[in-house]
């Protein structure tokens, strides 16, 4: 794999890659940029500093390095090889509309966007269906499909036990079908598994949580961390606050353990400060 | 509990037929060990252990309505 890398200065930061993709002749998304240092503007064009980035073809590679964990590192490497020279060679020839298709299985291209929604959601149900017998449990799967998404819904006696301590088996169904059935590039989309309502009724919980946090938060003016959560829980909550002039969310922590902590905003004489040093 | 591993595991990798799992009974426990092609291992496992730790989740439910114990090991 080339790891041909260019240091590039120019006026700005995009110019500069505006120059590294006509250096490498590829469009943007397939270069690894880092930047060196921004430009300054300095005074009347005096003590001005050039942008200066660092460029290099991206390869798949980057994602794993960002693994610590060696095992699935070594095991995803060999994979990966003929992908990277597929990579390579689209690079090269600009925008190839018919990808190479990696499966026998896959219906010709032209057609694929239509008929890919239409094939996916039944194998999505299936495989739940499949997955939920061999649990044990007994319970019905329907399926509905809406432009971004795929919905699996459950219906069964059991579905307590079935969506689990704050909808985590719910989530570990969602993240498996998720993983098995977006296996190929060409047509993705997101499943999201669900069981009595109780995506709506977790939703609805943590607005609650939100506007409790947010009084609290106005009359004692200090900040609130809240419980740890997923990604599409903070969501909820960053978006249900995120208009609120008189305080601020951010997230603090790693992965699992990642949490929202609601501040109250800076008095409105620091605020422009704090703007500009964002 | 074997065929559910089996299960999940065959629709993540991407050589179905290289998987294997052996069920280790114990008195409260059972072990199910969990084998996959070299190449497919990474796929089981995930990025940071996610894939693996939703398996696990799953059979831990599987396994609580059938008031029982299982642990998945996944085998190099």
């Amino acid at each position: 794999m080339s790891t041909i890398t260019l240091e590039i200065e120019d006026k700005s930061i995009d110019d500069a890659i505006e120059k590294a993709c006509r250096d490498f002749g590829v469009p943007r998304e397939k270069l690894n940029i880092e930047i060196i240092s921004e430009s300054t503007g300095g005074f009347l064009g005096m003590l001005s500093k050039k942008a200066k980035i660092k460029a290099s073809l991206m390869s798949l590679d980057m994602d794993f390095n960002l693994t610590d964990d060696p095992q699935p590192k070594n095991a995803t490497r060999i994979k990966i090889e003929p992908l990277i020279i597929q990579e390579a060679s689209r690079a090269v020839a600009p925008a190839p509309i018919v990808a190479p298709a990696p499966v026998a299985t896959t219906v010709p291209i032209s057609g694929s966007k239509i008929e890919a929604s239409s094939t996916l959601a039944p194998q999505a149900k299936e495989l739940l269906a499949g997955i939920l017998t061999r649990m044990s449990f007994e319970c019905q799967v329907s399926v509905s499909e809406t432009p971004e998404k795929i919905i699996l819904n459950i219906d069964g006696e059991e579905s307590g036990l079935l969506i689990g301590r704050r909808g985590q088996n719910l989530d570990a169904l969602q993240y498996i079908l998720n993983k098995a059935i977006n296996k190929s590039d060409n047509d993705r989309k997101m499943i999201s598994v669900d069981s009595e309502t109780y995506r709506e009724r977790r939703e609805e919980s943590l607005l609650e949580l939100a506007q409790r946090t947010r009084e609290k938060v106005i009359s004692t003016q200090k900040p609130i961390s809240l419980a740890h959560m997923n990604a599409h829980d903070r969501r909820i909550i960053h978006l249900a606050l995120q208009d609120d002039e008189s305080l601020t969310t951010k997230s603090r922590g790693e992965g699992e353990y990642r949490k929202i902590i609601v501040l109250p905003a800076r008095k409105s004489k620091s605020n422009t400060k704090a703007k500009s040093r964002q | 509990m074997k065929e559910l591993i089996k299960y999940i595991a065959q629709a993540l990798v991407d050589a179905p037929d290289k998987v294997e799992v052996a069920e280790v009974l114990g008195e409260q426990t059972s072990v199910l060990e969990l084998r996959v092609a070299k190449e497919d291992l990474g796929k089981v496992i995930g990025k940071q252990g996610r894939t693996a730790k939703a398996i696990r989740t799953i059979l831990t439910a599987a396994s609580a309505k059938l008031h029982k114990r299982a642990v998945l090991e996944i085998i190099e």
